[in-house]
């Protein structure tokens, strides 16, 4: 039987592993042997993709080049391509739920609709194509990795999610592992995967609450461990609260003394961005750093010391201590009654976290394991487990939100509470209020609130056709149904004549079957190709990423630079052009290489000129 | 009588086949589901035993590479098994269950006050209708106060409630007076159930006390 792997599609990086001669071990996917594939995919204007550490090179960033000039580089985003990071900050997420200050990260297409999509070029990707992009990545690695061995095809694969994803964030997930051409055995909660790698040797009983505070995501999950039977008691969390946001606020305090335009540019932003999070790293080892972002004429350099990192970090760390208690109490436990206390996740590095999670339980965490990887090798336990190689261990999994159907008023009726174990069912009456109604139209929901408005909408559907019958009388029974994936299928039957009703369940948010057959034949599926036709394919990602932002930068700038210098550039940008279209990746590069050199000084005065636009009232000292 | 997907035996329901093991699908009692008699009385530890070899034996991970038709009848075993599980496990429930197997049922909103409770219950209502009326902020924060008292002394009732639940399940387990049992049954679990419904009120209006 093929084996199954275990992948962890994780905000900031992704991982897959595997079970060799009964232990777990990741696979070296990374560019340079690492395990870890950046969760980053540059698409180019043509659509050709690149995933992982090549992609982070594409983002748009300043650069200091030979000569100390500063120069703007990457893909810009919409027409010109664009580098997608986070993607899963965005899965199953409908239009109207981006907030605010992630609409200024990327271009959207059309947020009124159901499904997130980012305008690339002339096509629309969603984040379940994003992600695609990056299982495909793991796929042909670690197939590469086996030596391309028929017998070693990455077919069947364990995903894991956030323990609080709802149901549309699953469905997501699970559509991102059919786009890219697997079979999703199951998806398991990230902290109840990290749970079995530790298990696999220690903790053989008693209660352990995980931690797992990620890139984008935070979980804690309360576990009862008991002969091989890991019996999840509570699980709390927020989609949207990991090291990312400790970097934004980082970013916001960097660039404070920016105008606002030059916050908001993609470049700046960016380089920023990189700065933070480098220096956030370093402050794990050391007490104080400087920080340095340089501007073409300028430099940001501002003196970061733990302390004041903390105190940046402390209001996102004081809200996944709040999550703890919440689950604490759902667990009917007090922290005296945990065991053990695990650590998840690269943001649990921070020293701070570790403080506040030891001053909560009280008691020293465990993270023998690599935070970064404990996840993927709990995938890698779990496919084992599915695959019947891996004794009595078995995992009970709860549902983390409240699963209920909006009656009169607007209230939200509760069927299937949240902790409660999965799979589950429960069976629910429907009837008509008015004679010879021909449907019932049912809304489901998910969410702890009492009203249905305060809650998501998970779906709707309509009972029917009924038989025309007097109100009250026809008796539908409908069974909602929570798989061991948390994800809700249903099914209706006429409870007078036994026979099934079809229901058409429309999900509120997320893609539909058609809109997924769709997309997987119009997937050019870049995982098959070679190593060769990659790099050609990087090639002109290159040549198109610069011929777009020189023809931007010439409608906008073109005041900059005089006739010969422009003739020069026409000149190059011709013959990368042409070499485009060939096979030949060297000239491809070598031209693009020359071209760069060509408008090095041009791109400079644009920014120069843009920079001393923005910062006329500001003065140099300021910034510095 | 059900028949098995897998290898076609006739047989009485039940979460696994007697002929070759495979999960069953089939509807009937909680009870039945973790082959134990009607009694009110369960034994919390073996209860949970008897769960977890059960899941062993049928849950969804066993199935991964098996057949469709054998995945959703694992799926659907281990959903009653599940819900099984988790209604014997809470007392309240259990005593819920039991009630409605042997056709009664609680009131669905139940306002009648209990008798035992009436003095509290009617304190607590009207100091949460004064904290709601009260404009002055200060006012407002002592009458968040006193109901705060108050909380503990409604989850203290609780607690007592659950204890002679606990307590009456032997009894009521011997007792061969049937009419007598459902009527103390109905009447403890009512109790609990107004209870409940206050605490969550009372709740509620300290979270919105505590919002503004």
């Amino acid at each position: 039987m093929a084996r199954i792997f275990g992948i962890d599609l994780g905000t900031t990086n992704s991982l897959i592993a595997a079970m060799e001669n009964g232990e777990p071990r990741v696979i070296a996917v990374g560019e340079n042997g690492s395990a870890l594939l950046p969760s980053v995919v540059a698409i180019a204007p043509d659509s050709a993709v690149t995933v992982g550490e090549r992609a982070i090179e594409m983002e748009p960033h300043l650069t200091v080049e030979r000569g100390g000039r500063v120069s703007a580089v990457g893909f810009a985003g919409g027409e010109y391509g664009a580098v997608i990071r986070s993607a899963k900050r965005y899965m199953g997420l409908g239009g109207d739920e981006i907030a605010p200050e992630d609409r200024a990260r990327y271009m959207f297409a059309d947020l009124s609709g159901p499904v997130v999509r980012f305008q690339i070029g002339k096509r629309v990707f969603t984040p379940s194509q994003i992600s695609a992009e990056i299982l495909r990545a793991l796929k042909g690695s670690a197939e590469r990795a086996f030596g391309n061995n028929e017998n070693e095809k990455v077919e069947r694969v364990v995903i894991t999610v956030p323990a609080y994803f709802n149901d549309g964030q699953r469905q997501a997930t699970k559509d991102a592992g059919r786009l890219a051409g697997l079979e999703v055995v199951r998806l398991v909660n990230e902290p109840t995967a990290a749970s079995l790698a530790y298990g696999l040797n220690k903790m053989a009983t008693g209660n352990v609450a995980v931690f797992d505070f990620g890139g984008g995501t935070f979980d804690i999950s309360i576990l009862s461990i008991k002969e091989g039977i890991f019996e999840v008691l509570a699980t709390n969390g927020d989609t949207h609260l990991g090291g990312d946001d400790i970097d934004r606020a980082l970013v916001d305090w960097l660039l404070a003394e920016l105008p606002e335009t030059l916050k908001l540019d993609r470049h700046v932003w960016n380089s920023a961005r990189m700065a933070a999070e480098d220096a956030k790293k370093r402050l794990t080892d050391v007490a104080e750093t400087d920080v340095v972002v340089e501007l073409p004429g300028h430099s940001i350099r501002k003196h970061l010391t733990r302390d004041a990192l903390e105190g940046l970090a402390a209001p996102f760390i004081a809200r996944t201590l709040k999550r703890c208690e919440l689950a604490i109490a759902d667990a009917k436990l007090t922290p005296d009654n945990i065991d053990a206390v695990v650590l998840v996740g690269g943001s649990t590095r921070m020293p701070l976290v570790r403080r506040r999670v030891a001053e909560m339980f009280h008691r020293e965490p465990l993270c023998s394991i690599n935070p970064d990887q404990v996840v993927a090798l709990g995938a890698a336990v779990q496919a084992s487990v599915l695959m019947g190689t891996q004794g009595d261990m078995l995992l009970l999994d709860v549902v983390p939100l409240s699963l209920g159907i909006e009656t009169m008023g607007g209230v939200m009726e509760r069927l299937i509470h949240r902790n409660t174990t999965i799979p589950t069912s429960v069976a629910e009456g429907f009837t008509t209020a008015v004679d010879n109604q021909t449907h019932v139209d049912i809304h489901v929901l998910q969410g702890e609130r009492e009203l249905a408005k305060d809650c998501r909408s998970l779906a709707r559907f309509k009972l029917g056709p009924i038989q025309a019958q007097p109100a009250g009388v026809p008796r539908i029974e409908v069974t909602f149904l929570i798989d061991a994936n948390g994800i809700l299928n249903v099914n209706a039957r006429d409870e007078r004549t036994g026979r099934e009703h079809s229901v058409d369940v429309k999900p509120s948010y997320g893609l539909t079957d058609d809109e997924i057959e769709r997309m997987l034949e119009e997937a050019i599926d870049l995982g098959e190709q070679d190593l060769e036709e990659r790099l050609l394919i990087s090639a002109r990602n290159d040549a198109d990423q610069i011929l777009g932002a020189l023809r931007k930068q010439l409608g906008e700038f073109g005041r900059l630079i005089d006739a010969g210098e422009r003739a020069r550039m026409d000149e190059v940008a011709e013959r990368v052009e042409a070499a485009r279209t060939g096979a030949d990746r060297e000239l491809i590069a070598k031209l693009v290489e020359e071209l760069n050199e060509v408008t090095t000084p041009f791109a400079e005065r644009i920014m120069d000129a843009a920079i001393k636009l923005a910062l006329e009232k500001k003065s140099v000292e300021e910034l510095s | 009588m059900i028949e098995c997907l897998s290898c076609g035996r006739q047989q009485e329901p039940s979460l696994i086949c007697a002929e070759c093991g495979s999960p069953l699908a089939a509807q009937f009692d909680c009870f039945a589901a973790l082959g134990l008699p009607r009694r009110l009385t369960i034994d919390l530890d073996a209860l949970e035993r008897r769960y977890h070899e059960l899941s062993r034996k049928i849950h969804p991970d066993r199935f991964a590479s098996k057949g469709p038709k054998v995945r959703d009848a694992s799926l659907r075993a281990t959903a009653t098994l599940t819900r099984s599980y988790r209604t014997l496990r809470d007392p309240v429930a259990r005593g819920l269950y039991w009630l409605e197997l042997n056709g009664e049922k609680l009131a669905e909103n139940n306002k009648r006050v209990p008798v035992e409770l009436a003095e509290l219950v009617f304190e607590v209502q009207e100091q949460l209708a004064e904290m709601q009326l009260s404009s002055d902020p200060e006012e407002a924060v002592e009458r968040a106060t006193e109901i705060a008292a108050r909380r503990i002394e409604l989850q203290f009732k609780m607690d007592e409630a659950l204890v002679e639940l606990d307590r009456n399940f032997a009894k009521w387990d011997e007792s061969a007076d049937q009419k007598m049992l459902t009527l103390e049954l109905k009447t403890t679990l009512s109790n609990i159930a107004y209870l409940r419904t206050l605490i969550r009120d009372v709740d509620r209006a300290l979270e919105n006390s505590k919002a503004a």
